[in-house]
């Protein structure tokens, strides 16, 4: 059995796929099957694509009801499971909160700002039906970026599961699914980056079969001034999370691990511990002080 | 105890109708073809007293189709065509020696079983469900059964529980009848229940437990033999483990599997399944194999048809009711091709009374070795 390691860039993002394999032409063969399902899910659903599901959508925001596919559905059934299950917390709408924290902002956005674009957020608002989407209001978009990723890290392990590969790592920028073990037997490794020291490692994490995602404000974050706001914003309030640095949760699927925790990052204060402890789930969170919280920080 | 969360569970429960994770029915249809050719050696002509000593040579032709229909079910066709030529035995009778020789037919027997069987599967999320009906003929037995079963996955996907009923119905007309004083119409009916657990134990092995319980009625002697005598009911159960093995070092699997059969008419046996399947690269697999089996004699088994017993007392000289044990060694090659695989194997089985835990008097004449050759094609569309 020989490790294959293949590096590749997909969804704006560094990607890796790792698998034992024998074979060289099936290793190549298995290769080439999952860079076409990531790059069919990227375009499928990608923001920069104009043919994408995602901008056919949006575009019809405010007209009439757009025909979704079954892959589509079943996505958007489950962000408004995520909906439902964080108290609003979790919006696939509030993409749009992006024009009010663009980068390059001096200070905080005039009040009459926040008014005009939380009035285009919330999936309360949506109309759906199990073949059809419709946005009500002119302006109002989706975005699968909290789901998509994750879920093409699960799909692709499930492909190449499928195939009979029984060892294997998926990492899609840091959404990593895990099948099987290493060569010697030890389980995969996966090490998490210290929020505040990019490149040093502040845990290194053996995962079983599962999943493990990291969201954290160091990587994508947006800069005002010299403060740097995190990427997810509050789509109730409209002001970026700024209650936790990090978070790194091990779940069954990626797609299960991501959104628990974009619900972490967005909860305030005491909420964010209270609901990752909830969940049952190993983690570790790093606050705004630096201090770690959650059972993977003893490994 | 940990409570599972309500939020993790309402996500999972989301997650799961995600296509990527939803994969039971099969995706694509298979047809495959075989042949098989089996050979039963020649029986010593010295424990012949009458009739041929060559015994039957048997061919198979099968076909099968499993196709996926709509998004949830599928059919499976199956059908099985037989030839076969050659001698049976007839009786037994002590020879000059003292030790039971045998009567058999001539070598004229030449007949042939077509059979047909047809079952449809539907798969919802954490089982599947089958109806099956299958029919077979030959010029002198008609079989018609039904089969229903079931199979359920828990939640977390690393077990199996399966229940399966199912009933036949069989008739008998023995050709020949009047002339040799045969029962000229006969029927028997076959009821059975089985279950199964199968528990993945670890990313490498699964251990596979059933048991199962058939009750038989009706006219169950053999009408071909000249003094064939059995009880009119009989009830068998039989328990089974199976164990698999995935050796990540050897890129191979051990497979185990034993049975312990019973039933009321005396007869209970063991049955020892060894088999190791050897990848050689990704296309090709080697599967060496044995299996060892012994049984103890039926309670009304005869070494030598007994004329002077009353002739509603059970009494039976068929071998395969006798004490006996069999060892069967065989080698399978295969071959896969993305939409082909192509499989030859070679079963050489031999019985004796001596390899039976429980042996009879004398050995039985007519206790079988075989050659089974097979060649099958599978292809995927």
């Amino acid at each position: 059995m020989q490790l294959r390691y293949i590096r590749f860039k997909a969804m704006g993002c560094p990607c890796e796929i790792r698998f034992f394999h024998h074979d060289d032409a099936e290793a190549e063969r298995l290769a080439d099957i999952c860079l076409t399902e990531i790059r069919r899910l990227e375009a499928k659903y990608s923001r920069y694509l104009p043919a994408s599901v995602t901008n056919q959508i949006n575009d019809a925001a405010g007209c009439d009801p757009v025909m979704i596919d079954p892959e589509t559905s079943a996505l958007l059934d489950y962000a408004h499971t995520c909906f439902n299950q964080s108290d609003g917390l979790f919006d696939v709408t509030s993409g749009v909160l992006r024009h009010l924290w663009h980068d390059g902002l001096l200070d905080t956005p005039p009040p009459s700002e926040f008014e005009k674009w939380l009035a285009i957020v919330g999936w309360q608002k949506v109309r759906r039906t199990a073949t059809s989407i419709a946005l009500p209001l002119a302006g109002m978009e989706i975005d699968f970026g909290g789901v998509v990723k994750e879920y093409a890290a699960d799909a692709t392990l499930a492909l190449l599961s499928q195939e009979g590969v029984r060892d294997c790592l998926v990492n899609l920028g840091g959404d990593i699914a895990v099948l099987g073990r290493l060569a010697n037997g030890q389980p995969w490794e996966v090490g998490i980056t210290h929020p505040e020291l990019p490149g040093q490692v502040i845990a290194s994490i053996q995962v079983g079969s599962g999943a493990i995602t990291t969201s954290g404000s160091y990587e994508r974050f947006i800069r005002i001034g010299d403060k740097k706001f995190s990427h997810l914003i509050n789509p109730v309030t409209g002001i970026p999370a700024d209650n936790l640095q990090s978070v790194t949760v091990v779940a069954p699927k990626a797609i299960i691990a991501g959104s628990i925790c974009t619900i972490a990052m967005l909860r305030e204060q005491e909420g964010a511990l209270d609901f990752l402890n909830s969940t049952h789930l190993p983690f570790l969170s790093v606050d705004k002080l630096g201090t770690c919280h959650g059972s993977l920080q003893k490994e | 105890m940990k409570h599972k969360s309500s939020t993790v569970a309402a996500l999972t429960g989301a997650a799961m109708s995600l296509p990527a994770f939803a994969a039971t029915q099969p995706a694509e249809s298979t047809i495959s073809v075989s042949l098989s050719q089996y050979h039963e050696a020649d029986i010593p002509s010295d424990k012949v007293v009458v009739g041929s000593n060559e015994r039957y040579d048997i061919e198979v032709g099968k076909f099968k189709l499993v196709t996926p229909i709509g998004a949830d079910w599928s059919l499976t066709v199956d059908t099985t065509r037989e030839t076969m030529s050659g001698a049976s035995p007839w009786g037994t009778l002590y020879g000059t020696t003292g030790e039971p020789n045998l009567i058999m037919s001539g070598a004229t027997i030449s007949e042939s079983r077509t059979s047909l069987a047809i079952s449809s599967t539907r798969y919802t999320d954490k089982a599947s469900y089958t109806l099956g009906v299958s029919k077979s003929e030959e010029n002198d037995y008609k079989a018609t059964s039904y089969q229903v079963s079931g199979e359920w996955d828990r939640e977390d996907k690393l077990s199996t529980f399966a229940l399966a009923f199912s009933y036949s119905s069989d008739e008998l007309s023995p050709t020949d009848a009047v002339l040799y004083g045969r029962v000229p119409e006969a029927n028997q009916r076959s009821r059975s229940i089985s279950g199964s657990w199968t528990q993945v134990l670890n990313k490498n092995a699964v251990l596979q437990s059933g048991i199962s319980l058939t009750k038989k009625d009706g006219y169950l002697s053999d009408p071909y033999k000249l003094l064939d005598v059995r009880p009119d009911e009989k009830t068998q159960w039989a328990v089974s483990l199976r164990y698999r093995h995935f050796y990540d070092n050897r890129n191979a699997a051990l497979h185990l599997d034993y049975r312990y059969y019973d039933d009321d008419w005396g007869i209970d046996s063991h049955t020892i399944d060894l088999s190791w399947h050897q990848n050689l690269g990704v296309r090709f697999q080697l599967v060496p194999r044995i299996r060892i089996y012994s049984q103890a004699e039926a309670s009304f088994f005869e070494a030598a048809d007994d004329y002077s017993l009353p002739r509603d007392q059970p009494q039976s000289s068929d071998y395969r009711l006798s004490g006996y044990g069999a060892l069967s060694v065989g080698l399978k090659a295969i071959y896969k091709l993305p939409a082909w695989t192509v499989s030859l194997s070679v079963d050489q089985y031999r019985s004796d009374e001596r390899f039976g835990h429980n042996k009879s008097q004398y050995e039985h004449p007519a206790l079988l070795d075989f050659t089974l050759t097979n060649l099958g094609l599978e292809y995927r569309f």
